[in-house]
């Protein structure tokens, strides 16, 4: 219990074989908003180059356990995404 | 939210309208006559127009594979945008189009912006700094951003390669 606890609240990095499900086992890097960090206070549908790293080859808007953006940005940047795909800016789906 | 309002409500606009990919500078030039039309008979103004120029679609629209992108930024009150959709939405030599009200999340940046330039400079002035960072400190903060720019970048990577 206590270890568990505890795990979660670290950062979600390291090995750890000793109690730890399958998919927490491979290495794990810690993920941060990348709009946090940056400091980027408005997402602008307008800006391809910003909004890209954050739609993989399908197309998809990337979920926020992959990309680490915190829940306000994802807001933001999703709907920053959406508006940019009425544009054709970026696709709604690609295959 | 409500502070500071007036009385006719002028709210800024972005309008982004993507016309067919062999327009002439005179069909861009109508079109935009027509946009500047519109806000104009609703007291509207126009803050700035932004050409830019033929792209490449992400997707075809009618048949299109390019298009050539406008954006116009306006002032002006909320009837005009009703007006200027369906107008946008008639006129053939325009493929699509969007308008997006952006004064209220520009000014939410704009205070996330200045609240913590001020926290900051508490913070600072607490600790018996000056209150704006000097020079030196700003290029060894540059420094230390490098390699945490690059950590979430490649956890996409490694995840993406896990799945």
């Amino acid at each position: 219990m206590s270890d568990y606890d505890k795990d979660r609240g670290g950062r979600g990095g390291k090995k750890d074989d000793k109690d730890k499900s399958a998919r927490r086992t491979f290495f794990r890097r810690r993920r941060v908003c990348k709009f946090c960090v940056e400091k980027i206070d408005y997402i602008s549908y307008k800006d391809t180059k910003l909004l890209s790293p954050f739609i993989p080859e399908r197309g998809k808007i990337q979920p926020r356990r992959i990309s680490g953006t915190c829940a306000t940005h994802q807001r933001a940047l999703q709907q920053a995404i959406k508006r940019a795909r009425q544009l054709a800016l970026v696709p709604y789906i690609t295959d | 939210m409500s502070m500071g309002r007036p009385m006719k409500s002028v709210r800024q606009y972005e309008l982004v309208y993507i016309a067919l990919p062999d327009s002439t500078e005179e069909t861009l030039n109508d079109l935009h006559q027509q946009v500047a039309g519109i806000v104009e008979r609703f007291g509207g103004t126009i803050e700035k127009t932004e050409q830019w120029g033929r792209r490449k679609l992400a997707y075809e629209i009618n048949r299109q594979r390019e298009g050539v992108y406008v954006l116009e930024v306006i002032n002006g009150p909320g009837e005009m945008t009703a007006e200027l959709d369906r107008r946008l939405r008639v006129l053939d030599t325009v493929m699509r189009h969007l308008i997006v009200r952006v004064d209220e999340d520009l000014a939410i940046a704009e205070r996330a912006r200045t609240r913590r330039k001020t926290a900051t400079a508490q913070r600072r002035v607490r600790r018996g700094l000056p209150p704006e960072p000097t020079e030196t400190e700003l290029n060894r903060r540059a420094e230390d951003n490098d390699d945490l720019d690059a950590i979430p970048e490649m956890g996409f990577r490694s995840e993406r390669g896990e799945r």
